[in-house]
This record gives structure tokens, C-alpha cells and sequence, in this order.
């Protein structure tokens, strides 16, 4: 998996077919960029890394070139002023429908590449796809529009406000850039900025290259003012001197990714830019008495299951803890027992990917260290697939730990579920979703503690992995964020 | 299911005798030095030996091996006796014999834990330690020199009592080094005033010096002399003992960068650069033999290309009393020769605590010794351990 040059092969507009690689044998490839038309790429071969049998190209920017597009793209975002919000949610849902329909195109090539590239099975890929590309139709983002703004005209003309009139603007360039653990991220922070007018340079993230850039290719059809108004590109992370040039160049700043990653993006990003950083989180499930009797806990056993095999348990959302509340039937000890046993079915409907040697490394060493405590003692249970990654841990000590992902989750149990804040409170700074089930009506009592603890959504185990468009993510409303308000006070 | 409790005591005093007898021999082979080879019956025969005291004397260890259905008279071979996982020292008190009766009791450092906990080692017999790392050390770091003047860049033993990296380079000063200046302290601050006195000293009498430290160390004090203007030349034939970065750290040193200043500002050259490979939970090391391969008629450069060609370079060699094996880093299959796996050593140093140890570095076995592989720089982990342990230090941070 290391970046190396092509020694051969030309850059020719973004696309995707076959090549022969450098030694010989033919690897599907998959172009990591989608540029404004007529924009000129680099007179380069471009690199590659090779991953899951796909060979992955990118564009060895430089900083003038990275500069020359951002002005490329100020210039298209300049001339979608006088786009109508409602026409330009319309024109970009049509790309959310396409990823949809099974006969389209689009959604063909989507899967064809996603599974390689993101090392999810093919089920796991095509079930994320539809669940990040139903947020992505016209329906959904006019929804996110009136659920954010109130009034959706507001970014089309001043709208009488009391004393005031108000228009919004989007940033005149947004630079965001993404982490690549969950493919689709990319391309709802792509849209999101075209919501709001803004024009925008896509950093893509090494496992979510596909959607992004073939989102942008199919807007060139459907919209090519938006799609001269957008572009994504790829270059390993950490490689400062491009990024830096975007960094420069960006009125809006939005980065997801480790706190290291942040930190370092933080730290190069002009004070003149806004900045919204969307740091690494972790969340969790609480399952309450009243979905724990023995005719109702399949229920939530199969949402946890569920919770924690999407993604293959990269995304924020997706639960490192389920805290499973004592008296009410099933106890943690047998509740773990089902969850190991929806998590071997979901093998056969949802398969986990592949796991990165250092991944496993790490998986190994807490199976092997759980065994050894099983082992010794009725504190520790282990439960896991083998070869399959998924591995249950029933812990009685209820402290909160982070999972090493790819589908491994630690039952614990508490007394109470209002003990559950107080364990988190140490995570405050990084909580975010709580996945709620039988706790009637002590829902409110609960998300205010876990509020007060730092979570920013607290939501049905089933909803864990796909936040409504509109959810505010980790805390801000996804649009207002990226908002400038202007206000014209009457005279008085 | 298998009930935990402490062993009984005539248990306990039995593997208390057998370990000390068994103790005792392994020191007089280790004495023999490492060029005699183990054959594999005798290292089978010493590894069942060392799993019986072990599994007597271990109720966790017990319980694990009953758990995976293994008992000491079903296993004849070093690999049918179960590894456990690094982790598992710290959970666990893995010591064949009781707690108590350790000599010491050596700490991880902690710097990849992602749950924040330290292992710990129990070591039973010191001595056992001292003699498997003694001949080892001489082998491969000094082969040609005795007595040189030593400066540690790794703290005194006194300094980090449970550093059992500290304990190697304190017993290598009384055992095989002359004059010893200590130039890290305890917490980890650098001496470079005295390390220029020290190698001046030192080096004033035109003898070889032996300098130690970990990777990190090595940059701190190259930034420092390059900072002041001014290199700190050691005298020809000086040799370096470098250990660490390998390991997953947050920031990773590209090793030809620093040999190349280690090269430029203490003129000691690449192939007077000893990596050492080692971890608190194996009491026998490993390294490249760069010193003992270099004049060899057959000697090649080995084929990691990120260093220099230097003879031994990209290859760790371990004792004939440490044996390795990659395993498939899912199904934990064991790997043919050269393919890429996690590491799984049996290391009979360990006879006090656990021989078989399963540990999270991924490298493959050849017939010239082991390749490590550290970080990949291009493999961005996947939303995973890494921000965890930013997590985990967040919230240690805050709790105090």
C-alpha cells in the first residue's frame, strides 16, 4: 500500500475503467478526482496506491495549481448568486436519485468501486450507499433547507425580520477536508455547500474517494453551473503544501478527521476563515428495563447488532458500549450471549470487511486478553467470530473503553440508567450519539444528564447509524454554520 | 468455565523448586553465548518444562490453557503450548510462582496502551534476565571492544527502577562497560552539557565509546547539538545501541534521517548502529547484526531500501533460546518464511512468568532473522486506535 508514481498512463479527465499497471497486470481503476471543466490538471503522471484490488489515481497537486483552482471555483461560486435555493436542492437531488436507482448507471459504478475501496463487503457497501444517498434526494435537502432556515429564501433574498431584514451567504469558498472512514461524509459535505451556494474543494479522505468524485461527474450533466463550482481531490495525509495553498485560499474551513489531524489543520487555517472541526467522537447504546423482557429484547439486540456492524464500526455514530440495565429479564451476561449471535447472522446478510493488519493486531490482543480474564474468573465473557471480526466482550466492571472497531462491542451492566452519565463524563469532549431503547418515559430525565455529560444526540438504537440531513451535527445546524448573516436595519 | 483463586501453597513450592532448577540450567546454556545453536528437540524439551512449572504455578495461565484445552502432558513442541497476548500483562499477574516472591516487577512504558492500564512483568530471578541479556548484548553490540567507556542516554536504574530497558543497559554497565555517565534522568531530561564533557572525557583516551538510548532520545540530542552549532565527534570505532521506533508512536522518525545525523554530528557511522528490539514483557532481545555481519566474504546489503546498504540492516536476530513466528494476523495461523504476520515469540528467559508471548508487531520470519515492520506512513488507520488513545489521554488528563 504504498503512494508510488504511475510510470505510465496519462491524466485525462476524472474517470474510471481498466489499465494495465506498471507490472503488467490489469487492475480496475478509479480516477480520485472530479475538476471544474476545462480546469487543466497537472502535466504529471498521476500516483496511485492500490487497494483492495482497485488501482486508486491522484493528482500530485501543487500549491500554484491548487491556488489556480480555487480561483476557478470563486469564479463559478460567484455566478450561482442568482440561483433560486429550492432549483439548486432540485437539480443536486437528482444525483441522490440516481445513486438510487438500481438500473442507473451511477449507482453501478458506485458499487463497483466502493467495496475495494473502502474494504467493505459488497452488502455492507451497497446498504451504506442507500443509506447515505436517501438524505441526498431533492426532498431530503429541501427538508434540511426549511428545518434549518425556517424560511429557505433567506439565501436568495433579504426576508423582513422585525426591526431587520436578513439575508444569508455561503462562504465564498469552502475547503473541507474529510477523513475517509465512512464512505458518503465526503458528498453530504459537498452538497451541504452547494445548499448554501458556496463553491467548494473536496480534500477526499483515502476511504471515500468514489462517492465524492462520481457525484461531481454525474452534476456535470445535471448542473454544470454547480458542477464548475465544485472539485474534489486526493493527496495522502499530511502532505502540507497543497493543503496549504486550499487552507489559504478558504473563507470556510471544515476538517474531519483524528484531533491530530485537526490540531494540524487547525494550526495552518487563517484566522479570517471560519473553522468547524469535526473531531473523532465515540457513542454508545443504553438498553433499558422495558425493552429486556425476554419477548421484547430481540428487538434491541438486532438494533445494537445492527448499530455496530454499519460501517464496520468506523463512523462516529457507531456504538463502542451498550450499558444493558439490571432487573428487567434478560441481564447483560445473556443479553451479550444474543448479541454475539445477531452479530455471527449479520455475517450472513451485512459480512464485515476487511480488517488492516494493525487492526487485527489490536483486535487479537483484546480477544486474547479477554479470554485469559474469562478464564479466570465470571467477571469477563467472550464472545467472537473467529475469523469473522466481530467479537462481544461482557464486562461486569461498567467503566467506559473505547473498541478497537470492526465490530467489537462490550456489553456492561448498571444498576440504574442513570448511572450511565456519570460513567461517560470523562469522554465528555468527544461523546455523541446515545442509542436509547426501553427507557419510557425517563427519556427526558436521561438526555438531559447525557447532555449535561457532553453527548450531542441521543436517538432509537435503530437510527444510530444514519442521522436525520438535518441533525445537528456534533452540536451546530450543518448549514448555519457555514452561514454569514446580513442584516439591513430599517430606519428608525 | 474454570474458577480462579490462588494457587496452593505446597503447588506454589513445588514450581518454586522446579523453577529455580530449571532457572539454574538455562543460565549456564545462556552463558554459552548465543553462537550455540539450541536444537529443536533440546528447546522443545526446555520450552515443555518451562509450561509445566507455568501451568502449575499460574491459576490465570492455568485457566487459559484449560480453556483452550491444553494441559502440560498433551504438548510436545514449543508451538502447541498457548501464547497469550501482551495485553494480557496488563490484566493479569502472569508470574510462575506468587506475586511476592518477585525480585522485581518491571512496568510498560505505556506510550501504544489504548486502554491506559501498564503491563506488568514479574520477574522471579534477575539473575536469569542478566544472564540471557549479557552474552546477547556482547555479541551484537560489543564483539570487538571490552570495557568502553559507556553514556547512557537511557536513565540509570536507580533512576527508573521498574524500567526494565534501564535494568538491561545498568547490567550492561557493571558486566561489560568501563566508566558509565548517565545523561537522561528519570524523567527523561536530556544531559547534553554532559554528554560533550562525557565524550570528551572518555573519548580523550582514543578508545571506542558505547553510547544507548532510545530512538527519541537519539533525536532530542541531534536537534540539541545541531541547535548549538556544534557536533559531539566519538572516537573511531564507537558504537551506538539504539532501540525503540519501531513501535506505533504518534510521531514516527524516519531512521536514514537520523543515522544520517548520527553520522553527521557524532561521526559514528551507519554500520556502528546497533537496533536493538525489545519489550518489557520478553526478558531476551533481539538485534541487527550490522557489527557481526559487516566483514563477512557473503555479507549483502539487506533488501529494505529506506536505509543505506548496510550488511544486517532490515533483519533482527534472536537468540537460539527466543523463537518467532508470523502469524496470520486474523486467523492466527502460523505463516511460511517471509510473509508478513503478527509477531509470536516463545522466549525461555521467560521461565518465571510466560514463555509464549502474542504481541502486536507485525513482521515476517526469514532464514536471516525477523523483519520488523513499524507504521506504515501510508496506511491512515481507519477512525481506529490511533484517535482512541487520543481519547483515552484526554480523558485521563482530565481525570487527574
Amino acid at each position: 500500500m504504498t503512494e508510488q508514481v504511475a510510470g505510465s498512463g496519462d491524466a485525462q479527465a476524472g474517470n474510471s475503467g481498466d489499465a494495465a499497471a506498471a507490472d503488467g497486470a490489469a487492475l480496475p481503476t478509479f480516477d480520485a478526482w472530479a475538476l471544474p471543466p476545462d480546469f487543466a490538471i497537472p502535466r504529471i503522471p498521476p500516483a496511485f496506491f492500490d487497494t483492495g484490488g482497485v488501482r486508486v489515481r491522484y493528482l500530485e497537486a501543487d500549491p500554484q495549481w491548487v491556488r489556480d483552482l480555487a480561483d476557478t471555483l470563486r469564479a463559478a461560486g460567484a455566478r450561482l448568486a442568482g440561483r433560486s435555493t429550492g432549483a439548486i436542492a432540485d437539480a443536486l437531488g437528482t444525483v441522490g436519485e440516481r445513486l438510487l436507482d438500481p438500473d442507473d448507471s451511477l449507482r453501478r459504478e458506485a458499487l463497483r468501486f466502493l467495496p475495494s475501496t473502502s474494504g467493505m463487503s459488497e452488502p455492507m457497501a451497497a446498504a451504506v450507499l442507500d443509506g447515505m444517498a436517501a438524505d441526498w434526494t431533492a426532498n431530503r435537502l429541501r427538508a434540511l433547507l426549511e428545518r434549518e432556515l425556517g424560511e429557505p429564501g433567506l439565501l436568495d433574498r433579504f426576508i423582513p425580520d422585525g426591526p431587520r431584514r436578513v439575508k444569508a451567504f455561503g462562504p465564498a469558498l469552502a475547503v473541507q477536508v474529510l477523513a475517509g472512514s465512512v464512505p458518503g461524509v465526503g458528498t453530504t459535505a459537498l452538497l451541504r455547500s452547494l445548499l448554501v451556494k458556496s463553491p467548494v474543494l473536496i480534500k477526499a479522505g483515502r476511504g471515500d474517494i468514489v462517492l465524492p468524485a462520481l457525484a461531481v461527474r454525474a452534476l456535470g450533466k445535471a448542473a454544470p453551473d454547480l458542477a464548475a463550482a465544485c472539485a474534489v481531490v486526493y493527496w495522502p495525509g499530511g502532505r502540507s503544501e497543497p493543503e496549504d495553498a486550499a487552507l489559504l485560499a478558504a473563507d470556510f474551513v471544515a476538517v474531519y478527521g483524528s484531533d491530530e489531524t485537526v490540531r494540524a489543520v487547525r494550526a495552518r487555517t487563517p484566522v479570517s476563515a471560519r473553522f468547524v472541526a469535526y473531531h473523532h467522537r465515540v457513542s454508545l447504546a443504553v438498553v433499558g428495563r422495558e425493552a429486556l423482557s425476554v419477548d421484547a429484547v430481540d428487538r434491541a439486540v438486532v438494533d445494537v447488532a445492527g448499530a455496530v456492524a454499519f460501517f464496520d464500526q468506523h463512523g462516529c455514530v457507531s456504538p463502542h458500549v451498550v450499558y444493558v440495565e439490571e432487573g428487567g429479564g434478560v441481564d447483560g451476561r445473556a443479553f451479550a450471549t444474543r448479541l454475539a449471535g445477531a452479530l455471527a447472522s449479520l455475517e450472513e446478510t451485512l459480512p464485515g470487511g476487511v480488517a488492516e493488519p494493525l487492526e487485527a493486531a489490536r483486535l487479537q490482543q483484546l480477544r486474547g486478553a479477554a479470554e485469559m480474564r474469562a478464564a479466570a474468573g465470571p467477571d469477563v465473557e467472550l464472545h467472537h467470530g473467529g475469523a469473522d471480526l466481530w467479537t462481544v466482550i461482557f464486562e461486569a466492571d461498567p467503566s467506559f473503553e473505547t473498541s478497537c472497531l470492526n465490530r467489537t462491542i462490550r456489553v456492561k451492566p448498571v444498576d440504574d440508567l442513570s448511572q450511565v452519565a456519570e460513567l461517560v463524563r470523562p469522554f465528555a469532549r468527544h461523546l455523541q450519539t446515545i442509542g436509547v431503547a426501553g427507557v419510557g418515559d425517563r427519556l427526558g430525565e436521561l438526555a438531559d444528564a447525557l447532555g449535561r455529560a457532553g453527548a450531542v444526540r441521543v436517538a432509537p438504537l435503530d437510527s444510530m447509524p444514519f442521522p436525520p440531513p438535518w441533525w445537528h451535527h456534533d452540536g451546530q445546524g450543518p448549514l448555519t454554520v457555514m452561514l454569514r448573516f446580513v442584516d439591513v436595519e430599517s430606519e428608525r | 468455565m474454570v474458577g480462579g483463586g490462588g494457587g496452593l501453597p505446597s503447588e506454589a513450592g513445588r514450581a518454586g523448586g522446579a523453577f529455580a532448577a530449571l532457572a539454574e540450567e538455562l543460565k549456564v546454556r545462556f552463558r554459552q553465548g548465543v553462537g550455540r545453536p539450541l536444537s529443536d528437540a533440546d528447546f522443545d524439551a526446555l520450552a515443555c518444562r518451562a509450561f509445566e512449572i507455568q501451568f502449575d504455578a499460574s491459576p490465570a495461565y492455568r485457566a487459559f490453557c484449560r480453556g483452550r484445552g491444553v494441559d502440560p502432558g498433551a504438548v510436545v513442541t514449543w508451538e502447541e503450548i498457548p501464547a497469550v497476548p501482551a495485553e494480557a500483562f496488563k490484566r493479569l499477574d502472569l508470574v510462575a510462582g506468587a506475586p511476592r516472591d518477585a525480585e522485581r516487577v518491571f512496568v510498560t512504558s505505556g506510550t501504544t496502551s489504548s486502554s491506559g492500564i501498564r503491563g506488568r512483568h514479574f520477574v522471579l530471578d534477575l539473575d536469569l534476565y542478566r544472564a540471557s541479556l549479557l552474552p546477547n548484548f556482547r555479541a551484537h553490540v560489543l564483539p570487538d571492544v571490552e570495557r568502553p567507556p559507556l553514556l547512557s542516554l537511557i536513565p540509570a536504574p536507580a533512576e527508573a527502577p521498574t524500567s526494565s530497558l534501564s535494568f538491561m543497559i545498568g547490567t550492561v554497565a557493571e558486566e561489560l562497560a568501563g566508566p558509565a555517565a548517565w545523561l537522561v534522568d528519570g524523567r527523561g531530561r536530556l544531559d547534553v552539557k554532559g554528554f560533550r564533557a562525557a565524550a570528551a572525557e572518555y573519548g580523550g583516551a582514543a578508545g571506542a565509546l558505547l553510547v544507548t538510548g532510545t530512538a527519541f532520545s537519539f533525536v532530542h540530542l541531534i536537534d540539541v547539538l545541531r541547535a548549538e552549532g556544534c557536533g559531539a565527534a566519538l572516537p573511531a570505532g564507537s558504537r551506538i545501541m539504539e532501540t525503540g521506533g519501531f513501535k506505533g508512536r504518534a510521531r514516527s522518525v524516519p531512521r536514514e534521517a537520523l543515522y544520517g545525523a548520527i553520522e553527521e554530528l557524532l561521526g559514528v557511522p551507519r554500520h556502528h548502529v546497533v537496533n536493538e528490539y525489545g519489550m518489557t514483557e520478553l526478558l531476551s532481545q533481539l538485534y541487527e547484526p550490522v557489527l557481526t555481519r559487516r566483514d563477512r566474504a557473503d555479507a549483502r546489503p539487506g533488501p529494505d531500501e529506506e536505509v543505506e546498504a548496510v550488511a544486517g540492516r532490515g533483519v533482527h536476530v534472536a537468540p537460539p533460546w527466543l523463537r518467532v513466528r508470523a502469524l496470520d494476523p486474523v486467523t492466527l495461523d502460523p505463516l511460511e518464511e517471509g510473509r508478513e504476520g503478527l509477531l509470536c515469540f516463545f522466549d525461555l528467559a521467560n521461565a518465571g512468568s510466560v514463555c509464549h508471548v502474542l504481541t502486536e508487531d507485525l513482521g515476517a520470519v526469514t532464514s536471516e532473522g525477523v523483519r520488523l515492520r513499524g507504521r506504515v506512513p501510508a496506511a491512515e488507520p481507519r477512525g481506529c486506535s490511533r484517535a482512541m488513545d487520543e481519547i483515552m489521554s484526554a480523558a485521563e488528563g482530565r481525570g487527574g
